[in-house]
């Protein structure tokens, strides 16, 4: 874990300028300070911007589809298409904000900023057009352990964080990591 | 006032099921192990209340109040009642000058057999066109500060509003996303802004149909046409009885960069105590286009629309429907589920002298209010 330089030489300056008056309040000043700067060197943003990996597009076991073209994909995800060919319901999970496979759909599949992207699920719901929006998950982990659980499910998670128990989509006949796949 | 009762008795009922649901779950009794749960057992109904509302300041030189109005307060609740049932319904509290008038917009009862059939019932918003089933009461989710004339609240051009029973879906045709919608039901009232709530103004039913197609090819592209007949009969004075065909059609393209929406509606009249038929023709062009980078906040946009009506048509001849218009403004999305609107608007009524206006509209919505997974609000 690196703590930001700036944020290390702004404690260092307010702990030096303290010291003058008062050595006790400098401590303080200076100790909130370096927690700030440690906090902001946690945060996942960081570490998310740097993940740049192709995303795989995992369904529960059961689902009776395999390979799903682009346009498919997208009327999925957009809620146009909401029963698979089994007559089963589809289940849409989408990662929470700030996630870096989240930012990847909503510029590869939905072309929609985040503000376009909640206008379009208020405005799909308002319309009766669907009876619910995304639900919402906060980590890979719960995502699959939805998908596993939930049939009928699809969502996306990094290639990293696939397990067996899901399976894995083709999208125009490609898998992650194959040249033309258009999820990385 | 009404309003606040009306609202707060939606979120508790939106509420409901969520807290009956505890009440029915199998507690800790010492009962045999139930067989393996059906997929219907599993399901969770959810149920989901959004809000919206505007107010605008107006300041015209047409004789009409102007200053601060409050706009319609709307109250939509969507309820899953099983996996494939669902309710939709809409509630709007309107201002006026003797106090608020509560109307139900919509209620609509639909069974999801397949993506290709969902077969409903109820009040709806009638698929003729764009507007009136896209935008519906929710003044934050269109672009301007009001709808177009054609489509106006209360229009007497169009039937708004549709009481019956339809049947939607989309079909297997490969990358052009074609939906269709089919539907037969009491058509207008006797006051013809009003659809028949309580039974059909005469023996003969109203019906609609409509296809629209959105190419996978040209994402945010959707196109469509419409076709409505129904048999009018107004009451005295005028005491005509008229068949009435509305042909529709319309192109909208909705990425904002730029968004584009054109939208036209032929109604024509033929009197059966004999007539020559006539046709009156609405439609509306509007532009905008959202700015990018750091200004994607701010959207320009302009209008441009019409409604010609034919002088001898028995119907809207007296109500005297003529419109033309221009208006050009600016919108600013402040904040996520809240925007600003500043409008100009030129406009002409029934041939009278053009008329200008300036509008400042503020429109907000309240996403997330009730219980169960899938709330699109507070989440995502």
């Amino acid at each position: 874990m690196h703590t930001h330089p700036t944020l290390i030489r702004a404690a260092l300056g307010a702990r030096t300028l303290t010291l003058n008056a008062s050595r006790r309040a400098g401590r303080v000043l200076a100790g909130m300070l370096l927690a700030l700067a440690t906090l902001t060197a946690a945060r996942p943003a960081g570490a998310q911007a740097k993940n740049t990996g192709a995303i795989a597009i995992v369904v529960h076991p059961e689902v009776q589809v395999s390979n799903l073209s682009f346009a498919e994909l997208r009327r999925i995800f957009l809620g146009e298409q909401q029963y698979w060919s089994d007559r089963s319901k589809v289940t849409l999970l989408v990662r929470a904000p700030t996630a870096y496979e989240r930012s990847m759909v909503l510029d590869r599949i939905y072309k929609m900023d985040e503000d376009r992207f909640r206008q379009y699920w208020i405005g799909k719901m308002f319309r009766a057009e669907v009876a619910a929006g995304p639900k919402i998950v906060y980590s890979s982990d719960m995502a699959l352990n939805l998908i596993s659980s939930i049939r009928g499910s699809i969502t996306f998670v990094p290639v990293s964080a696939v397990t067996p128990d899901v399976k894995v989509l083709r999208i125009d006949g490609k898998l992650p990591g194959e040249a033309g796949y258009p999820l990385q | 006032m009404k309003l606040l009762p009306t609202l707060t008795s939606l979120a508790i009922w939106a509420l409901l099921p969520s807290a009956s649901l505890v009440a029915q779950q199998p507690g800790a009794s010492s009962a045999p192990a139930p067989a393996a749960p059906k997929e219907e057992d599993a399901f969770s109904p959810s149920a989901h209340v959004m809000v919206f509302g505007d107010a605008t300041y107006l300041a015209t030189d047409r004789a009409i109040p102007s200053g601060f109005l409050i706009g319609q307060t709307v109250g939509h609740l969507i309820a899953s009642l099983t996996e494939r049932l669902a309710y939709f319904g809409e509630v709007t509290a309107s201002s006026s000058s003797s106090g608020y008038s509560v109307e139900v917009e919509r209620s609509i009862l639909r069974y999801d057999v397949v993506d290709a059939l969902k077969i409903s019932g109820g009040r709806y918003h009638t698929p003729v066109g764009f507007w009136n089933t896209n935008y519906h009461h929710g003044t934050w989710l269109q672009t301007t500060v009001a709808r177009p004339e054609m489509v106006k609240y209360g229009s007497q051009f169009i039937p708004t509003h549709f009481v019956g029973a339809m049947a939607e879906g989309t079909l297997p045709a490969g990358d052009l996303g074609v939906g269709y919608i089919v539907g037969v039901g009491n058509g207008r009232g006797a006051t013809i802004s009003r659809a028949g709530d309580a039974g059909d103004a005469n023996s003969n039913r109203a019906w609609t149909a409509a296809v629209s197609v959105r190419p996978a090819t040209m994402f945010g592209l959707q196109a469509g046409a419409g076709y409505y007949s129904d048999r009018l009969s107004t009451p005295a004075p005028t005491a005509v009885t008229a068949k009435e065909d509305i042909t529709s059609g319309y192109v909208a393209w909705q990425r904002e960069r730029p968004e584009f929406i054109a939208e036209y509606a032929l109604v024509r009249h033929t009197p059966e105590l004999g007539g020559a038929a006539t046709s009156n023709h609405g439609y509306y062009v509007q532009l905008g286009y959202r700015l990018p980078g750091d200004a994607s906040a701010w959207k320009p946009y302009v209008r441009t629309e019409e409604v010609v009506t034919s002088p001898t048509d028995a119907i809207f001849a007296p109500l005297a429907l003529g419109y033309r218009g221009t208006l050009g403004g600016l919108r600013y999305d402040f904040a996520p589920y809240a925007a600003l609107k500043l409008e100009y608007r030129r406009e002409q009524f029934q041939g009278k002298e053009w008329s200008n206006g300036v509008y400042l509209n503020a429109s907000f919505t309240i996403p997330g209010l009730g219980s169960g997974e899938g709330n699109p609000m507070g989440h995502i």
